[in-house]
Parts: structure tokens; sequence; C-alpha cells
């Protein structure tokens, strides 16, 4: 077999910037191979896939030094367009890339650009809409579609072009569990045709099956390997901001022998090993912490305005002051209807909304967004100002408070989310994970009793997810009533106390965070599954919820 | 909320080249100048109505009826103020209406929502595709095309955003339902910039999406859409030109107004 991509000690440097983004990078990838790369965010993982398709130096100038050579073609002397024949890129960004009116004509867009025939172009939308599953949405407008479907257009889209190399950046960050699950079952079709696939991924589980793992810091690749090799070496793992595999991890803290990379795995080395005894997993009583009820959710039923559809139906809800708890489902599944209502950004169609005993109706708006803080997905969605101070500041000019008090509330948020010092940075040119908290500590300013997060983990990576909940946590501890609505399961298991799990509108389960995890068929209905060391903990009958619980169980 | 007014339909309307399309709503356009009697103005409304109906784009009408309705009552309440006729009806100091003014109004307000009537029968059965598609056929550049259709296929995407917006900053306590004029141009900034920078990152991502997928504005393409002009397009088209024509002479004979003037 011959080689795919080779590339001879690269790097590059962002035009009007000073800090490499790329340094001294080699790798070679073989026809029909499996490439995952993985690394923090800001490591060059992106760079490094533009670098294959002629985007980075042509889109983005700069610095370029090395080479790549793809199937024998030089990129760096070769135009983005041609280089479209050889490499298919698909962005992190599905929504971004779908513009046309229709589904087929999105597919359509590439070969046009071939100047294929239109027998052809018809043949090529016809095969790839089948290969990603999508050829009943033919006609279908691409808004209308949900998550996993939109990136499986996108993948569609970049199929069509025939391109013998296929590289993805983060095909699954932004999505559901379940339109996660349909992405990866289409790289695996890739596979079996034999392509060449490079995917960035920050998820261990994807890395599993791949043929070379590459690691990378600051720009540099640190490691290249097979998955067992990158994969199991811990420390290196966590100085690359990439979540190891949690069952080698416990592996290594118990000392068993074995490395194993998959639950599956795990199980097997424990049997072979007889490691421990399952035992039936004895549930924690149901948590009240005693202190009183802050919101209310009575018979509540919501619909759209302009879809007839029921978002919500019969929804009862009661959150103490205090709790730390988990909204889970599949996108569509009404968790960020339900979590309009509890600050009442949405009036519910039916039933009432009560914060404190108080129907929500009878409160202004102004003054529940001092009650209630509301953080929503996107950080950029609201960063407006010229300097961190103003935009944390924001909420409490608007309440009219005078410039001390504000000062002091300033300093005390940014303190909380551990950004003391960076009152005079400008927002936009933070990092992902540092917007984030920006846009976190300007809710927090107004010091909200209750405050709500929707994906406060999306999009950032292992170090910086971290972080951000360890924050939280924090935040919960001081006494706040925390709301996370989150996709990432090992997120809602490690740091909530009650799991709601929502399905077509409706509360499908409602318990304690290890109780609800235990209830695998139950999760399974709503399409979700338990994080790998929960789904091992299940098996084992232990109770803890984090690694080091579980260790300490075991041991 | 979606914008987009198509009617995923296969009716003959549908089915015509989208050439047809734009030169025949050009030519409704025309016909809908030529009266300004109420009686003939009713005609080509009905005419209208029927084609609406055969379009399969009566829900779009449904859906913009208070549209409809709005320009109709408004027209035929301020008209006859401005348009001054032989018969006077009643008077008060300067303002007087007259028996032709009043008729006048009844057929702008006609003409009026004929008009949008006529655009929603195009926009219910074209897709913006095909739109552009059309355009470039009749002689439009292909990137100034390709901008145009790019431009209307952002509206809706970035109408989302703000929506998005919006919602964030009411959150975090912007009143933006009070206030003098100025307070609330204030207000316009916390929703202002990040559309804006949304905007700008959105288009940048497109940008690089487009050229990872071959595309060159300056090159030469195929296109998938392959419209043909068939019979059906040259009777419509024969039809509504001498309709037009018809309609001209008719008026340039003295019927069909109330009033010498468009």
């Amino acid at each position: 077999m011959g080689v795919a991509i080779s590339i001879q000690d690269l790097s590059f440097t962002y035009a009007e910037t000073t800090r490499p983004a790329l340094q001294h990078i080699n790798g070679e990838v073989e026809e029909g191979t499996f490439v995952v790369i993985m690394g923090h965010e800001g490591a060059g993982k992106s760079t490094l896939c533009y670098s294959l398709n002629a985007l980075v130096p042509r889109f983005f100038r700069g610095e370029y030094a090395g080479q790549v050579v793809v199937h024998n073609v030089e990129v760096a002397r070769a135009r983005v367009a041609e280089m479209s024949r050889r490499v298919g890129l698909v962005l992190q960004d599905f929504e971004a890339q779908l513009f046309s009116t229709s589904v087929e004509l999105e597919v359509a867009f590439g070969p046009e650009n071939l100047c294929l025939s239109r027998d052809e172009i018809e043949r090529r939308i016809d095969h790839y809409l089948r290969f990603v599953g999508l050829a009943e949405m033919r006609r279908r407008e691409p808004a209308s579609l949900s998550g996993g479907q939109k990136q499986r257009l996108a993948i569609a889209s970049v199929l069509a072009l025939e391109p013998p190399i296929v590289v993805m950046d983060e095909p699954t960050t932004d999505l559901d569990p379940v339109g996660r699950e349909e992405v990866l079952s289409v790289s695996d079709l890739l596979r079996q045709e034999r392509r060449t696939l490079v995917v960035v991924d920050q998820d261990p589980d994807t890395a599993v099956d791949a043929d070379q793992v590459w690691l990378m810091r600051e720009g540099e690749m640190v490691a290249q390997g097979p998955p067992r090799q990158v994969l199991t070496d811990l420390a290196l793992l966590e100085s690359c901001g990439v979540q190891p595999p949690p069952t080698v991890a416990l592996f290594q803290a118990l000392g068993w022998p074995g490395q194993p990379l998959t639950v599956e795995e795990a199980i097997a080395l424990i049997r072979q090993h007889n490691l421990a005894q399952p035992r039936p997993l004895q549930s924690p009583a149901a948590l009240t912490n005693g202190r009183p009820v802050i919101l209310e959710l009575r018979d509540v039923d919501y619909i759209y305005p302009t879809r007839a559809v029921e978002a919500l139906s019969g929804v009862n809800l009661q959150i103490r002051e205090g709790e730390f708890l988990a909204l889970v489902g599949q996108n569509g599944s009404g968790k960020t209807t339900l979590a309009k209502h509890l600050n009442g950004l949405l009036k519910p169609t039916r039933g009432e909304v009560l914060f404190r005993g108080r129907p929500l109706q009878e409160i202004r708006r102004t003054e529940m967004a001092r009650h209630v803080g509301y953080v929503f997905q996107n950080p950029d969605h609201q960063i407006f100002s010229n300097t961190v101070r103003e935009e944390v500041g924001f909420s409490l000019r608007m309440a009219g408070m005078d410039a001390k008090t504000i000062e002091e509330r300033v300093a005390e948020a940014l303190a909380v989310v551990g950004l003391s010092g960076y009152e005079d940075e400008v927002p936009f040119t933070l990092t992902k994970g540092e917007r984030q908290r920006v846009a976190v500590a300007s809710v927090l300013a107004a010091q909200p009793q209750v405050i709500i997060l929707d994906e406060p983990t999306t999009g950032l990576d292992y170090r910086h997810q971290r972080s951000m909940m360890e924050m939280l946590r924090d935040l919960h501890r001081r006494g706040h009533t925390v709301i996370i609505i989150t996709h990432s399961m090992w997120v809602a298991a490690e740091y909530a106390e009650r799991a709601v799990v929502m399905k077509d509108g409706r509360v499908l389960l409602d318990a304690p965070t290890r109780v609800a995890f235990a209830q695998e068929p139950i999760l399974a209905e709503a399409s979700l599954r338990p994080p790998p060391l929960l789904r091992l903990g299940n098996w084992l009958g232990t109770s803890g919820l984090t690694l080091e619980a579980m260790v300490e169980e075991l041991r | 909320m979606n914008i987009f007014l198509y009617l995923d339909e296969n009716t003959w309307f549908h089915r015509l080249d989208p050439r047809t399309k734009i030169i025949g709503v050009l030519l409704l356009f025309g016909l809908i100048m030529v009266f300004n009697h109420p009686l003939y103005m009713a005609a080509v409304a009905l005419g209208l109505l029927a084609l609406g109906a055969a379009a399969k784009a009566l829900p779009n009408f449904w859906r913009m009826r208070y549209i409809l309705a709005l320009l109709v009552v408004f027209s035929t309440v301020l008209w006859p103020f401005f348009a001054k006729g032989p018969t006077p009806l009643w008077s008060w100091g300067r303002l007087e209406v007259s028996r032709e003014s009043l008729m006048y109004a009844v057929a702008m307000g006609l003409r009026l929502a004929s008009f949008v009537a006529a655009g929603l029968i195009f926009l219910s059965t074209t897709t913006n595709e095909e739109f552009t598609h059309g355009l470039i056929r009749l002689g439009l550049p292909y990137p100034v095309a390709f901008a145009f259709s790019t431009a209307l296929r952002l509206v809706p995407t970035f109408a989302g955003a703000g929506a998005t917006i919006v919602q964030a900053q009411i959150s975090r306590g912007l009143d933006v339902e009070s206030g003098n004029i100025f307070q609330r141009a204030g207000k316009f900034i916390p929703l202002a910039v990040p559309l804006f920078i949304y905007a700008i990152r959105h288009t940048n991502m497109l940008a690089m999406a487009l050229e990872s997928k071959g595309f060159n504005p300056g090159e030469p393409r195929t296109w998938y859409l392959n419209p043909q002009m068939r019979r059906a397009d040259y009777i419509v088209l024969a039809f509504l030109t001498v309709l037009f024509l018809a309609a001209l002479f008719l008026r340039l004979q003295g019927y069909g107004q109330v009033l010498p003037r468009l």
C-alpha cells in the first residue's frame, strides 16, 4: 500500500500572531488507514487539518515551512479547489457549512464545481445520500434536519467529490449522543471502503479503533502510535489535556493487570483474573436536602407558537435550594425548553411555574434575572464589551447599581471563575474556555441564587471541561442551586447529585444520579448510555460515581 | 421560524422554467399596473387568486391574510383624499371625496394586494436556487448571482442567531421593552455586537467550506438543476404577453379607467 499523506518538518505561524501554531510536525499516513488526532484546545489540530487541503497556507496566510505531500502532490503549491478532489475536509461547525435550500442541492454543489455531467451528479447525490442514510430526506430543507443529520449531510456533500482522503475536524463535538453514533457509523463505513480517514476527536472511545493516534500539545506532535500504546500513557494524555480512557485509569489505579481500552475488555479481564466479584448495587437513599423548594413546575405544557408540536407535556418538577441537577436527553427532548421556563424566558402554555411559591407571571423579567441566572450554550451569543470588566458588570449596570458596588461584585465574580486579573482584557481575544468563564462570571455578578447552564462543557477540551465543572462544584458548595443541561454523561455522573432524563417533552426519569445511571434500559429509551465507568460500575455493583470513589470501593 | 415562502408541491406552475416565472411575474406586474377601475382590477385580482389556487400557493395567501387585508383597507381609506375626481360626494374644508376617487381608492387597494399576490405565487413556487439559476440563464454573471443567493440564504440563519442573542441578553437583565427611543437605541449595542461577530465568524467558516468543496467563482462549472424551456413555457409566456398587450390596448382606448392617471 502506498503513502497517502506525508508531512515533513511542517511549521506554521498564522499571519499577525507570534506563537507558531505548528512546530516541526512529521507524520505519515498509509493509504486506507485511520488516524485520530487528539490534543488540547489550541494544540494545532485544526491547523494540521487545514494544512492537508491547502487552506493553510492558501486561505490562512502566514509563515510556512516544511512540506506536506498528499498522493504525490505538494499541498502548498496547489490551490484549495484542486486539493478538494484529493482531500475532503469536514469542518467542525456544520451549521456554517450548509447553505443550500434542499438536501440534494447541498450534495450537488461539489460535483458542480468539478464540472461533472448532470447524470454523474445525479448518481453521486443518490449514492452518497444513501451512504450517510439521508436518502429519504432528499427534498428537505437542511435547516429542518437534526444536528446528526446536518453533520451527515455535510459529510455527504464532501464525499460527493469522491476524495480518497477524508479529514474530519471534531465532527461530533456539538452533537447529542444519538447524533454522535450516527456520524461514527458513517466513519466506520468509510473505513470499510478503505478510504484514508483522519479524524480529530476528543473522545478516547473513537480513538480505540484507530490505526494510529497522534497526540498534540502546543503545536508539537508528542506521540504517534497505535492506540494501545498512546492511550495507556495516562500522564502524557493528561499533559495534552486529553481524557484518558477511564477503564485504563481504573486498572492502573488499582494495580490490576491489563490495559482495557473498553468496558467489554475490562469485564473480560476482571472475569479472567477474578479481580472482583459482581454484587448487587446498593441504592443510596433518595436525597432530600430538607431545604425549601425554590423552583417548581406544575403540570406544565408548552407549545411553540411557530410549530404545532408540544415541546413540553405534563411536566412536574420540584427543585430545592442548593441542589446540583443535570437535565439530560436528546436534542428536541425538551431540556432547553424546560430550562427556559425556570427564568421566565418562556411562559407555559398550560400549568404554572413558581419561584419560592410565587407564580412567575407576577415577577418582572429583570427581577428574575437577579434570582435565576442563565448561561447560554455559546458565550459568543452574549459577549459584546471591549473589556472583561464591562462585560461582567453589564447586568449590574442594568440593575442601576453604583460604580463601587459594581467594581466589587465584578472582582468577586471573576475570582470565582478564576479570571482575576483579566479585568482589562478584550473578551473576544480570549480562548473559548475563557470566554465561557466570562459568560458565567457575567451571570454570577448579579449573585443569583439559581444558576442554569446550557451545555457548559460543549466545545471545551477535557482540561477546560474539568476546570469549568470544578468551578460549578465550588459554586454549589457555596450554596448556589446549579442546574446544567448536558450531553456529556460523565459530566452529569461525576458532578450532579440528581439527574432528570427527558424524552419527547416528558420527564422519563428523575432520580439521584447513581440510581438514574443504574437504569440502563430506561436510559436506552431516551437513547442515552451511562458513561463507561458507570457501565462497568453497574456490572460490578459499585455505588461510586467517580474514579476515586470506585477505586476506594474496589481496593 | 421559516421566512421562506417556498411550498414544495408539484403543480404545472412549479414545473415551469424559472426564466418563464421571472418574466411571467414581470408581465403580471405590468398587467396589474394597467387598469385603475375597480371592476377591471377585481377581474385581475380574481385571476391571480385562481392562479394562486392552481399553483397551490393559497396557504401562503392565508399566512399573509392580515397584510393583504391591511393593504386593501388602508388604501381604500386613504386614497380618496389624494385623488381628485369630478363628482364630489363629500367635502370638509379642503378635504373632499368624489365618487371617482373612492372607486380609484378601491382599485388601488386591489392593485397593491395583487402585487403582493403575484409576488407570493412566484416565491411559493420557486426555490432560492431556481431563482438564482433563472437569473444566471437570463445573463446575470455567476459570482453576482451566487452572492445574491447566499445573502438570501443567510437571512434566516442570522435571524435565528439574533433571537438567541436577544434571549441571552434578557436573561442578563437587559430590558428591551421600556425606555425612550434614545435609551432603546443604546440597548441595541449588546444585541448588535454579538450578532456582528457571529456573522463574521459564520461567513468565514462558510468561505472555508466552499473552497474545500472546490468552489471557484471564476471557473466554469456544471449545474445539477437543468430547467428547460418547454412548450408549456412558451405557451405561458405567449399568453401573458398577449394578455398584457390586450389590456394595454383596452386602456389606451379608454376602458378600465376611472381617473386619467396610472
